[in-house]
């Protein structure tokens, strides 16, 4: 093992042994220099003198901690984590991610499995609400799928909602994608999200600055949202509500200097709210992702599709088919809704035996959707 | 020396006897040993000898012995019971055997009371009663009155001829009233069917009783005048009591200011009334999936109203389960002559549902027989408890199996249930909603695939806006829908005549290859659907049903695509489409 490894294992340990909600308390650690030295320090139980008043628990505890643990006993459980295929990689060496090490309190180290985002490459955070509408699923679907296949990579929370459909559609499109996880890497939260961690570490990677085997806890959450951003060289909202937690991680990257999208949504939009009124405060409004493809000029070369750019649905929808699609909507709608929508809209009544009839010939053409129930929605 | 008559009390530990000449009464004082018989004093004058004990034999012939038709309950069904009463020397007793529930057995304390206030005291003989079949469980208060008649027979105070071919029932208060009792209507029939001439009843079970017919009805009030009516029989005087009749028709006709539930109160909803009115031609069970305050539980109210009336038989079948329940009396009617509506509350057990007890009485999804059963909030309902309706839903009954055997009750109801989409009721309307999904999935999963499965018809119910409210015109009257229900229901009972088959919802598999053949359209049709809409074979089998009875609405012979496609529609289909 060469020096550089064993001071890797070092900081591992220091990382599973300082335990969660430490941050402040390593980046005071740094002035030691290595994690070599702390450990020795913490050992011969001076750490303790040489800490400021805040952190003396925590000094104390590492201490115990540095008793315990031999040296062998070190560098095999890092050797442990290594070949379950998880790397960790520290700021001070190149591959670390260059956008991540620019940002103020960059994590010291990052675990990560599969693959970490190129450099060179565009990033883009696609974020956004847990519990999304129909329209939001759409839009994340849609510019997960666009974005990915004109090659820029789609950073993300692997949350349920928005995120997860963001990345999955991504890696359905054959793009890149990389999960930024609140947990260790080897653990896979929300468990809904199962395919698209499977998939991620196969096709994309996930990462986190917790140690492998953290269990998801609330506190971890927001110091995430600052990887996320810091990842990528814009956010892109596609819904949240007025108090999000999506909000957290575009205050995050203003901060870093990240260009914040947004997608719009109707005034009376709970979940639209967010979004609106970041666009209010100046974020860049996108409605599609070609939009913001040429806004991020990105790698219009290359991987990028033509046939994507112009994708207007070719409809050979005529008579009561194509009236009934035209009052679908994103949001789904139960048949009582789209009765009387029919009914204002065209003046007559449509009977149910109808209505049914000609909704299951769009769903079975690929027109319109089907949410939980009897609730159908436009899908193009 | 026939004219004596003998009367017996006990003064201060000792037995008097009374022995009553034309006029004279002397009195005698017996000795009583404790051994298996009496020992009566030499009384020469009186026609009395020492260790003369077989007073009552003194007439001739066996009289200390009677038997009296009653009945009893076993489950839904009734069974004839003779009750034996034997009065034998010995220790004064009172003994009853015969499987008895505790009801039963209690019955000679009022029976012993109940005469005495009615001025007949017991002789201090052992009185031994039988109820037979003995291997029976005797359950109800329903056999006081034969068994007192049985020994008032026995005492000679009856003839045996007036109570031939009668069955009685009743249970004794201690001041000698007769009170009703449960399971009068089974009993009824039952004592018809085995060619019975006459039911001596209560005299508030009267009118349940007389809607059987061609059976003598008499309500009694009290053991005195049931003793009088007897023995005016035996003397010819037929007359005493007019017999109960009952002119079965007369109940169905509507009662003024008689105002159920109507579909003209609701006003919108056109998609749910729709479902309401397939489900009900075809008798098909239906699921309404709703926010807090759509008016489900309203919709589902009114679903009898547009159910065919109750006919004769079913109501007899309704009335039979409501009368061994002890609550045909409570409701007030002779006959229920209205579909039931039971709307049990999600705490129930899985005993009150489906009936429970040492022996089982009927529970609330057999009081719902021929009716609706509308269970709100259908994923709070304890999961082993909605288990229970598998069998009702695929069978039409349920069995109870007890150490005493099992039971079978009816149980063809139909099955109306009403939901949340999510716990907060909002989904999907996501601006609304606060659950995350898989509270949403855990909500939906809390009801039983299989359970789900058997709804044919599965509906969603908008909430209710304000606009809707003040502007929509009333809608159809429930009337209106119940005639296109009833030529539904005409088309299905002309197609299933000669067949044990009554509604589409009856009909099996083999049976949906028969009566809903596709032709080469709607069988391409439902072959692209089939993959799209991912169906299995029930719910292949099951949309073929619902079409048939959407057909049979708009008259039709064939299936057409429209209709299947509006069953389809119907389909409950709890996944999600990304």
């Amino acid at each position: 093992m060469t020096d550089e490894q064993i001071e890797k294992a070092y900081v591992h340990w220091l990382y599973q042994a300082a335990g969660m909600g430490s941050r402040g308390f390593l980046r005071g650690l740094e002035q030691f220099g290595t994690a070599q030295i702390i450990y020795d320090t913490a050992r011969k139980e001076r750490l303790e003198a040489k800490v400021s008043a805040r952190y003396q628990d925590k000094a104390r505890r590492l201490q115990a901690l540095a008793k315990s643990s031999e040296i062998k006993g070190i560098l095999e459980e890092y050797e442990r984590i290594l070949s379950r295929g998880i790397s960790f990689v520290t700021v001070k060496e190149a591959s670390y991610p260059r956008k991540l090490a620019q940002i103020g309190d960059a994590p010291y180290g990052l675990y990560y499995a599969g693959r970490l985002p190129v450099d060179e490459g565009r990033s883009i955070a696609v974020i956004g609400a847990r519990n999304c509408t129909e329209y939001g699923r759409y839009m994340a679907k849609e510019f997960g799928t666009v974005l990915a296949q004109a090659g820029v990579q789609i950073i993300s929370g692997m949350a349920r909602g928005i995120d997860g459909i963001g990345q999955r559609a991504a890696l359905y499109a054959g793009g890149y994608s990389l999960g930024v996880l609140g947990c260790g890497v080897d653990v896979c939260y929300p468990r809904e999200n199962r395919e698209v961690y499977e998939q991620l570490l196969v096709k994309g990677g996930v990462c986190s600055e917790y140690p492998p085997g953290m269990e998801p806890r609330a506190v971890l959450f927001p110091p995430r949202n600052r990887i996320i951003s810091g990842l990528c060289d814009g956010v892109l909202v596609i819904e949240a509500k007025g108090r999000s937690g999506t909000l957290i991680t575009v205050d995050m990257a203003l901060e870093q200097g990240r260009e914040v999208y947004a997608v719009p949504g109707r005034a009376t939009d709970a979940l639209s709210e967010g979004c609106n009124r970041l666009i209010r405060q100046g974020a860049q409004l996108v409605m599609s992702p070609e939009e913001l493809l040429e806004d991020l000029q990105a790698g219009l070369t290359g991987y990028m599709d033509q046939s994507v750019i112009s994708r207007q649905p070719i409809l050979h929808l005529s008579g009561v088919r194509d009236k009934v699609f035209k009052i679908l909507d994103f949001q789904p709608q139960s048949m009582e809704r789209l009765q009387e929508a029919y009914k204002k809209a065209y003046g007559d009544s449509i009977a149910v035996p109808k209505l049914c009839y000609e909704l299951l010939q769009l769903y079975a053409e690929g027109y319109a959707g089907q949410a939980d129930g009897k609730y159908y929605f436009k899908k193009e | 020396m026939t004219d004596r008559k003998f009367y017996s009390r006990y003064v201060g530990g000792e037995l008097l006897i009374s022995i009553v000449y034309d006029i004279k009464r002397v009195v005698i004082p017996i000795l009583v040993q404790f051994t298996n018989h009496f020992t009566v004093i030499h009384h020469e004058d009186h026609g009395i000898f020492l260790e003369d004990t077989i007073w009552f034999q003194e007439e001739g012939g066996r009289i200390l012995f009677s038997t009296i038709t009653s009945g009893t309950v076993c489950g839904i069904s009734s069974c004839l019971v003779q009750v034996e009463v034997d009065l034998s020397k010995g220790l004064p007793c009172f003994q009853m055997v015969g499987l008895l529930s505790s009801e039963v057995r209690e019955a000679r304390e009022r029976v012993r009371v109940a005469l005495k206030n009615s001025g007949i005291t017991l002789p201090p003989m052992c009185i031994n009663v039988n109820l037979s079949p003995a291997d029976l469980r005797k359950e109800g208060t329903m056999l006081d009155l034969p068994v007192a008649v049985g020994i008032l027979t026995c005492l000679g105070r009856l003839s045996k001829e007036s109570t031939q071919r009668t069955v009685l029932l009743g249970e004794l208060g201690l001041n000698g009233e007769i009170k009703p009792v449960r399971g009068v209507l089974p009993i009824v029939a039952k004592a018809k069917e085995s060619g019975m001439r006459r039911c001596i009843l209560p005299c508030d079970n009267a009118m349940e009783g007389a809607v059987v017919g061609d059976i003598e009805i008499i309500g009694v009030a009290s053991v005195t005048e049931t003793v009088a009516y007897l023995q005016g029989l035996e003397k010819g005087e037929e007359g005493l009591i007019e017999p109960k009749q009952i002119d079965v028709r007369s109940l169905w006709k509507e009662r003024d200011g008689d105002r159920t539930p109507d579909f003209a109160d609701i006003s919108g909803q056109e998609t749910v009334k729709r479902a309401a009115e397939v489900a009900a031609a075809g008798f098909h069970h239906l699921l309404m999936i709703g926010p807090p305050g759509s008016g489900k539980t309203m919709l589902a109210k009114r679903i009898p109203s547009i159910l065919p009336p109750l006919s004769l038989q079913e109501s007899l079948e309704v009335s039979t389960v409501y009368s061994v329940s002890g609550l045909l009396r409570s409701s007030g009617e002779v006959l229920i002559t209205r579909r039931p509506f039971l709307n049990p509350h999600h705490t129930i057990t899985s005993q009150a549902l489906a009936g429970g007890g040492r022996v089982p009485v009927p529970g609330i999804i057999s009081l719902s027989h021929r009716g609706v059963l509308f269970l709100d909030e259908l994923p709070e309902f304890r999961r082993e408890t909605l288990d229970i309706l598998r069998q009702p839903l695929e069978d039409r009954l349920i069995q109870i199996a007890r150490s005493s055997g099992v039971y079978t009750f009816p149980a063809d109801f139909m099955l109306v249930g009403a939901m949340n989409p999510c716990p907060c009721g909002h989904y999907p309307d996501m601006a609304r909603c606060r659950c995350a999904p898989y509270e949403v999935r855990r909500y939906l999963g809390r009801v039983s695939g299989p359970i789900l499965d058997r709804i044919d018809i599965c509906v969603e119910v908008e909430a209710l806006r304000f606009r809707d409210m003040i502007e929509k015109p009333a809608g159809e009257s429930s009337a209106q829908i119940r005639e296109r229900v009833l030529a539904a229901r005409k088309m299905q009972s002309d197609r299933f005549a000669g067949t044990k088959l009554r509604f589409n919802t009856d009909m099996g598999v083999a049976d949906v290859e028969k009566y809903c053949r596709l032709e080469e359209k709607e069988r391409n049709y439902m072959e692209r659907m089939f993959s799209v809409m991912r169906l299995s074979a029930r719910g292949y089998h099951r949309i073929l049903k619902v079409a048939r009875t959407i057909a049979d609405l708009e008259g039709s012979t064939g299936i057409r695509e429209e209709h299947l496609a509006e069953a389809i529609c119907y389909r409950y289909n709890g996944g999600q489409d990304i």
